[in-house]
């Protein structure tokens, strides 16, 4: 019991600056979440091992994750329930002690503070955290609205910028992990395109398309919006870092789960919720058929979030979800400039100069454009260029000249890879 | 009374020579050697004594003392015993000690007094050669090997009475007769690119390789032929020339490996199974063990599934790549072997080994990023040229072959004699040599060729490094093609060959 109430203390020491919150920059209105949208982050931490259960059903876990916090503890709880009712009336008393006794001196802030991040991280604390909750007028609307949505947010980044970034479209650009190279280079092109056409893009952080995706809005020079499965202050999965650092720096980190919560299955899942509700649009690039890789935009479809899928190779597997979705009557997107169709109505706004296929199409060479044809076609390695019956010198020069003007790049195995460019002829 | 006798002992790839010095005094009867002998030559005590009974003579009843000078080389091997008995047979005044001193004894002896061949022959007669013997008596076995070395007086014997014989002055026995030559091996057809079908570009990449002796690394899915081809390496590599044969030989002598007493013509080609250790890579488990980079000097050494080594045996392989030798140091010896190799790697792209091929391929992103990490950066750093193979269809199976190794072979060794006169003068033979200087120097490129090779800096396709294995094999090409200078053509080909060490950081990005 005292381990358990430990963990309560040092979850309020950490809510403790944030609801104390400081003023941001160029607004009146103090940012901060309240007493109970902080226990309601602090409750989910606890129920993690139940939640990470009950979310093999999907459709379940949202009913779940709606329900008010007596009832959820009563849902879940199980044999603990009593307990966990218990602490969590317990939280508010604490919480209130903790308040009055840092609210005294006014100099001890500072080291809570202190003490607060070092609970999140030694080394990776965000600057700028905030914290912002759905009783607070600057939480986004869009979530507000929602009983699905998580009550509580942290924003590294801050909640101005937030605010910012929400001013524009959001689309997310979703798909699954274990992603093609095809499907890098598609996510990458599609959010590239769209960041340039000022769209916010917000995708999960995780390797894959959803990596891709942020390196697309990156290299626009626009930072996007990521989702983060675990607390902020530490990124997971860790080799996600360098993305993550940059973001926090430039664009936004979110987490509905109190500072250094560990990444579970179910905050895994939990997040597209957050995704579908900011999004004006989601596009699924890759996945598979099951219900976790399209948990996103099926998610979005009960939402009645407009969804879009860019289609792949009828055979492949990495595209099965994606098909499946056009089948049901999911918008198809080849290029940004479909994306930005879909939001803003055909032909009312035009991709950016980042879409090279417009751009290059038309003054490409004769023999490169047939070089490339012949990889979008499928002859994607040197053996089956040649097969082709073109001259081996001639494939070979176009193909570095393509690999120079970054219209190809090789992949794994030896194949090249159309990057964003549809040959046109 | 004291007689000595001149033998050799071998250290390291070298003979040293020995001295052995025997004394013989009244008193309980007792032989023993001293001066650092190792078992085998403790041994020699026993092996003595029979064969010189066997051989007719009388072993003296007496006191011997035999001492091996200089006293703190350690002496190594049964090499030793011909100059043992005969130093005995001197000092016990049975045979004269005026000749003991100009020739050179070196062989192991049997109980009935046979001479046999023992390791490091060639090695021995370089040595006596230097040390300006007249004549080095042995063995019948190895005396081929001998002859190898110009200039040097063979006294072939084949039992220690001959060996008296040829002290008294008299005749050695007849050479005997060339073998059958150690590489042909008629009735066993060595594995021909022939046996090949489909994978041009991968059969075209191993000869840019073998042509100027890069190293490699072969990646695709399993069953694609990566062994296979690699196996039909040797088929496609020049012979060795003489010196270089003389190397080699000098090595597998030492060991003990050679067959047959011929110089090698066939470069060496070791593939080493994934369990090997650093020491039996590298060597220096025992005094007299070497690591398989040194019996791969002038050849290939093939390491298949490079990704299931063990991590440090393949970071030693650091030091011969960038050296050409391993320097060898441990407790109680030390030693500089050559390791002058061409290092061919295969492996799979990922675990499941079908990255690259959407409907097979089950890997995470995670998964193929640690796979690769298994290649440090710096093995990956030196190798020039990545073959990447894919699947072939059952239709290009049933087809021709593209090449024969002969055909191969010509274009090989044409290549090679292109370098080896351009870089006459520089002390190197083939293009994986060159160095920075060099590349600027032999490499030059053109206006378009240079506005290519800064394409791939500015995209971030090559490093400054990468830069330079892609001008090396593009050296090369141009070698195979026959032109003198490097055209753009063939700076494309090299880049299309360029290993993507590079990818992993996109992916990451």
């Amino acid at each position: 019991m005292s381990a358990t109430l430990d963990a309560t203390a040092s979850e309020l020491s950490e809510a403790k600056p944030a609801s104390r919150a400081r003023p941001v920059a160029g607004e009146g209105t103090q940012v901060g979440a309240c007493l109970s949208c902080l226990r309601r982050a602090w409750l989910l931490t606890t129920l993690a091992a139940r939640l990470d259960y009950r979310s093999r059903d999907l459709a379940r876990s949202w009913d779940l994750l709606s329900l008010p916090d007596e009832q959820l503890i009563d849902a879940i709880g199980g044999r603990r329930r009593a307990e966990i009712h218990a602490r969590y009336d317990e939280f508010d008393a604490i919480a209130h002690a903790e308040r009055e006794r840092s609210s005294q001196p006014p100099e001890q802030i500072g080291s809570a503070q202190a003490r607060a991040e070092q609970i999140g991280s030694e080394k990776m604390t965000p600057v700028g955290v905030e914290k912002i909750c759905r009783h607070h007028p600057a939480f986004p609307g869009r979530l507000r609205d929602s009983t699905l949505a998580p009550h509580m947010l942290s924003v590294a980044g801050g909640v101005h910028r937030l605010a910012g970034m929400l001013e524009e479209p959001v689309v997310a650009i979703v798909g699954t992990r274990r992603a093609t190279d095809h499907g890098m280079e598609t996510a990458r092109y599609l959010a590239r395109g769209l960041a340039t056409a000022g769209v916010t893009i917000a995708s999960a952080l995780s390797e894959g398309i959803p990596l891709a995706a942020h390196c697309g809005a990156l290299d626009a020079n626009e930072a996007s919006i990521t989702v983060t499965a675990g607390g902020l202050g530490k990124c997971s999965p860790a080799h996600c870092r360098a993305v993550y650092l940059r973001l926090s720096r430039e664009g936004c980190a979110l987490s509905e789960l109190p500072l250094g919560a560990p990444a579970r299955r179910w905050s895994a899942l939990a997040r597209v919720r957050t995704l579908a509700l900011l999004a004006q649009l989601v596009i699924v690039v890759e996945a598979d058929s099951n219900p976790w890789e399209l948990a996103c935009a099926h998610l979005a479809q009960r939402l009645g979030v407009p969804i879009a899928a860019v289609p792949g190779r009828v055979s492949s597997p990495a595209s099965r979800g994606c098909n499946e979705l056009i089948m049901a009557g999911a918008a198809l997107v080849r290029s940004p400039q479909d994306a930005l169709d879909l939001l803003y109505g055909a032909g009312v706004k035009r991709a950016g100069e980042f879409d090279r296929a417009a751009e290059v199409g038309g003054q490409l060479d004769p023999r490169l454009a047939r070089t490339l044809e012949h990889i979008g076609a499928g002859h994607d390695t040197l053996e089956r260029l040649t097969a082709t019956g073109d001259r081996r010198e001639e494939i070979l020069t176009s193909l570095l000249e393509l690999e120079l003007r970054g219209l190809v790049v090789r992949g794994d195995g030896g194949r090249y890879v159309p990057c964003g460019a549809l040959p046109t002829g | 009374m004291l007689a000595r006798a001149r033998t050799f002992t071998i250290e390291g790839l070298h003979a040293r020579p020995v001295t052995v010095e025997v004394d013989i005094r009244a008193g309980l009867p007792a032989f023993t050697i001293v001066g650092l002998a190792d078992a085998a030559v403790r041994e020699a005590r026993d092996r003595v004594h029979a064969a010189i009974l066997n051989s007719g003579f009388q072993f003296p009843a007496r006191r011997i003392t035999a001492n091996l000078a200089p006293a703190d080389v350690p002496k190594v091997g049964p090499g030793l015993d011909l100059a043992l008995a005969c130093a005995v047979l001197a000092a016990s005044e049975q045979i004269p000690a005026d000749l003991l001193d100009s020739r050179a004894l070196f062989g192991e002896l049997s109980l009935d007094g046979e001479v046999r061949a023992s390791h490091g022959t060639l090695a021995v007669a370089e040595a006596a050669l230097k040390t300006g013997f007249e004549m080095l008596v042995l063995g019948p076995e190895r005396a081929r090997e001998a002859k190898l070395v110009d200039d040097l007086r063979i006294g072939v014997v084949e039992r220690l009475s001959s060996a008296v014989r040829v002290l008294r002055g008299g005749e050695p026995d007849p050479l005997p007769r060339a073998a059958r030559p150690a590489s042909g091996r008629p009735g066993t057809p060595r594995p021909d690119l022939g046996d090949v079908r489909g994978q041009r570009e991968a059969v075209r990449a191993l000869i840019v390789a073998a042509a100027g002796a890069h190293n490699c690394l072969l990646c695709g899915p399993p069953g694609t032929g990566k062994t296979m081809l690699a196996q039909r390496l040797p088929s496609i590599l020049p012979p060795l020339t003489r010196p270089e044969a003389i190397e080699v030989t000098r090595i597998h002598s030492v060991i003990g490996r050679l067959t047959g007493a011929q110089l090698l013509s066939d470069r060496p080609f070791r593939a080493p199974h994934h369990t090997i250790t650093t020491a039996g890579l590298i060597g220096g488990a025992r005094r007299d063990w070497v690591g398989e980079v040194v019996l791969a000097h002038n050849g290939v050494l093939f390491l298949d599934e490079l990704s299931e080594f063990a991590r440090p045996t393949l970071e030693a392989l650091r030091q011969p790549l960038e050296d050409g030798r391993v320097a060898i140091v441990r407790a109680r010896h030390s030693a500089v072997y050559p390791a002058r190799f061409m290092l061919v790697g295969a492996t799979n792209p990922c675990p499941c080994g079908y990255a690259g091929e959407m409907e097979r391929c089950r890997c995470t992103e995670a998964d193929i990023a640690r796979h690769r990490r298994r290649l440090s950066g710096p093995l990956l750093d030196r190798i020039d040229l990545l073959v990447n193979m894919q699947r072939v269809g059952p239709e290009v199976l049933r087809g021709e072959p593209i090449t024969s190794s002969a055909r191969a072979r010509e274009l090989v060794v044409c290549a090679r004699e292109r370098q080896a006169a351009r870089l006459h003068d520089e002390g190197i033979l083939v293009n994986a040599h060159l160095d920075a200087r060099m590349v600027r120097e032999y490499a030059k490129l053109d206006d378009e060729g240079d506005r290519l090779l800064a394409g791939t800096a500015e995209r971030g396709l090559l490093s400054a490094r990468g830069q330079q294995r892609a001008l090396r094999i593009a050296r090369t090409l141009a070698d195979i093609a026959g032109s003198e200078r490097v055209r753009p053509r063939h700076l494309s080909e090299a880049l299309a060959l360029r290993p993507d060490s590079e990818l992993s950081a996109r992916r990451a990005a």
